[in-house]
């Protein structure tokens, strides 16, 4: 996947595109916000991440001129502005995602990968199925070979996203913003204990635990 | 006080404009009324003499010329000053009394110029307005009355107009130049305390009269402001003393881990267990930072122009749910007890942050087996959110410190936590204008937050 990274902090950026690399994607890089706009213009990108303060051009501007032309091109705002309403307005000028620096790069390639795979889950999905299990989205059922599977509605939310993101390593600040809509960093192990109340409903081989990233549910796991 | 700054000053600039305007509208007045009493005055005399002019004929058709001059004579003896001039000639030049000179006898009005009699300006003749009536046997009747009459009194008027005049405008500009020197007195006052302000003495304030006036309203609001911006500066001390302080230990930790490393670790293993711990220090020190951030956030008030109606109910029952595990997990019993329906003013995201710390600290700092309750109910003053455990509890000595920056127990120095989370619990309270307050449990701690109902606050 093609990626064009637009930061100006040069260690930063140096380290980004090289882990990006070695995870198999290929990454530009500008340092100016002008020169980053002019590189979208030219090439072909998957996803655009973007710090907020840049030279040239700032990343919200840039974001809102962009969106102007390419309105589906996923973007991922990085920031030294992690405050309570830089979030909201890095997401209203039309960031698809937002991290605040530091971060660890397992949340950011977990958030990359999450962008750069978005569009495959779209349009009017009733059913997501992995393996033996199925959850049914219109009447908020689950299955496992064909039991019916009782869940709580706020394991339910839990188990759909990472359904909708199989194959995915999907981070623990990802569930806690998106199943919680939390934006900030609970000292308590909410997530570890409720993926472990789901575990204990849906069978413990379903959901992976990946060492110092996340969780993940494998698609093809056919009842292996 | 210069006399340039006075005059440059706003409030005189504003009298002499007003002084100017009455001047052009008091000049419009009395020429108004100059000019329509003195029309109606030369309509008066006109009319007088027309009216005298044709009782006289009458006189002279019934009794002839004795009867005319007779009248005549009465009349001039009736009103010897301000009366009329009465004029009758026989033929030309043939007076037979009176004594207006002799013009055309023709009928109509005539003006005749006389000696001056003293009421004209200098060098002037005398003007008077005659009306000529021709009789029947050839006489000519005069009846005239001095015009100049009408003048003096159009001058009188003008006169007055002119002193009234001269008054108001002197106390106009006298009043606007007190005036002004009061209110620049006043603005020098404030000029002064910003100055000193400015300087440093950052705890000066703009003295008050008392006076609910324009100014002290003004005085009043910058006081206000300047208290604000003390207060965030004093927290923006406050940050820069907890960075300084709170940080060093954890910074001070992670380089001695480093240091030992260098020297002793030999092996691969080593190093990652160094590194991992190395990492784990800086988490927390990031953490604390951005606690630290946050804060300092929530204190500028910042978020309040975001506050909306929320249901408080709804919002503590999902914590609450989401809380289940993690307080099973770690061995207490959970007891919750919402009332449905109740609503507040505020920030969504910050009140429940708020109440996830507070649960965070009665799983941290109590022991298993404690049961832990959040009840929420309408209360007298507004909603009441409360959390209480049946643990050890704070000693009645320590109970208030616990919303302070980076207070933590003695006892519960070992466990994780920066010390932070209550107190961002504090300032999420102060940002709603909530009371926040912990008491006993008898045994335990409880804690409990005050928030106003949104029914008592004006959308």
């Amino acid at each position: 996947m093609n990626i064009l990274l637009v930061e100006d902090e040069p260690e930063l950026s140096t380290y980004i595109v090289r882990r990006l690399t070695d995870s198999g994607h290929r990454v530009d890089y500008a340092a100016r916000g002008d020169t980053g706009l002019r590189l979208i213009s030219e090439g072909n990108y998957d996803l655009l991440i973007v710090d907020r303060m840049l030279p040239g051009i700032d990343g919200l501007s840039l974001v809102k001129s962009l969106r102007k032309r390419q309105p589906t091109l996923p973007v991922l705002f990085l920031s030294n502005l992690g405050g309570l309403d830089d979030r909201v307005e890095g997401l209203n000028s039309g960031g698809d995602d937002y991290l605040a620096k530091p971060f660890a790069f397992a949340e950011l390639l977990a958030r990359v990968n999450a962008l750069l795979r978005r569009p495959q889950h779209t349009g009017q999905q009733t059913s997501i199925r992995a393996g033996d299990l199925e959850i049914d989205l219109i009447r908020r059922r689950v299955t496992r070979a064909g039991k019916d599977i009782d869940l709580q509605p706020r394991e339910f939310e839990l188990l759909e996203y990472l359904m909708r993101r199989t194959d995915q390593i999907v981070t623990r600040t990802m569930l806690l913003e998106g199943v919680w809509h939390y934006h900030f960093d609970p000292k308590t192990n909410i997530v570890e204990t409720h993926i472990s109340r789901l575990r204990s409903k849906i069978g413990s081989d379903m959901i992976q635990t990946v060492r110092g990233s996340g969780y993940l549910i494998r698609a093809d796991r056919a009842a292996s | 006080m210069q006399i340039g700054q006075l005059l440059k000053s706003a409030s005189f600039r504003l009298t002499t404009a007003y002084v100017v305007l009455f001047s052009i509208s008091a000049g419009i007045l009395a020429s108004l009324i100059y000019l329509s009493t003195t029309a109606e005055l030369q309509y008066q005399i006109r009319t007088r003499i027309q009216v005298d002019s044709a009782a006289l004929a009458t006189e002279y058709d019934r009794g002839g010329t004795g009867q005319l001059i007779q009248a005549m004579a009465d009349r001039q003896r009736g009103h010897l000053v301000g009366g009329l001039d009465y004029t009758l000639y026989g033929g030309k030049d043939n007076l037979l009394f009176g004594k207006l000179p002799s013009v055309p006898c023709k009928a109509g009005w005539s003006t005749i110029t006389g000696p001056p009699d003293g009421d004209e300006p200098p060098g002037e003749m005398e003007k008077l307005a005659v009306l000529i009536t021709p009789l029947a046997r050839g006489e000519c009747l005069l009846v005239g009355d001095d015009i100049g009459k009408v003048r003096k009194f159009g001058s009188i008027i003008l006169g007055s107009f002119g002193w009234v005049f001269l008054l108001t405008v002197t106390m106009a500009v006298a009043g606007g130049i007190f005036l002004s020197s009061r209110f620049l007195h006043r603005i020098e006052v404030i000029n002064r305390t910003a100055e000193a302000i400015i300087e440093g003495d950052i705890n000066r304030r703009i003295p008050r009269r008392g006076a609910p006036d324009d100014l002290d309203k003004l005085a009043s609001t910058l006081n206000r402001m300047l208290d604000r911006t003390t207060t965030l500066m004093d927290s923006l001390r406050h940050v820069s003393n907890d960075v300084a302080h709170d940080l060093r230990t954890p910074l001070g930790r992670l380089r001695n881990t480093l240091e030992t490393a260098r020297e002793t670790s030999s092996s691969p293993e080593e190093y990652r267990a160094v590194l991992d711990r190395a990492v784990f220090e800086v988490d927390g020190i990031l953490e604390t930072f951005g606690a630290i951030l946050r804060i300092a956030q929530i204190e500028s008030g910042s978020r309040r122009g975001g506050f909306q109606k929320l249901s408080l109910s709804e919002l503590v029952a999902e914590v609450c749910e989401t809380f289940v595990p993690p307080m099973e997990d770690s061995g207490k019993i959970f007891r919750t007890d919402i009332q449905p329906g109740l609503f507040v003013q505020g920030d969504r995201e910050l009140l429940v942050q708020s109440l996830v710390n507070i649960l965070e600290n009665a799983i941290t700092h109590t022991p298993p087996r404690v049961c832990v309750s959040v009840s929420l109910r309408r209360a007298r003053q507004g909603v009441e959110l409360s959390v209480s455990d049946n643990g050890e509890g704070v000693p009645d000595t320590e109970r208030e410190n616990i919303f302070k920056r980076f207070y933590r127990l003695e006892q519960s120095r070992t466990a994780a936590g920066n010390g932070l989370g209550l107190s961002i619990v504090a300032a999420v309270a102060e940002l709603h204008d909530a009371k926040i307050f912990s008491s006993s449990n008898n045994p335990g701690l409880k804690i409990t937050m005050l928030i106003s109902d949104a029914q008592d606050v004006a959308a």
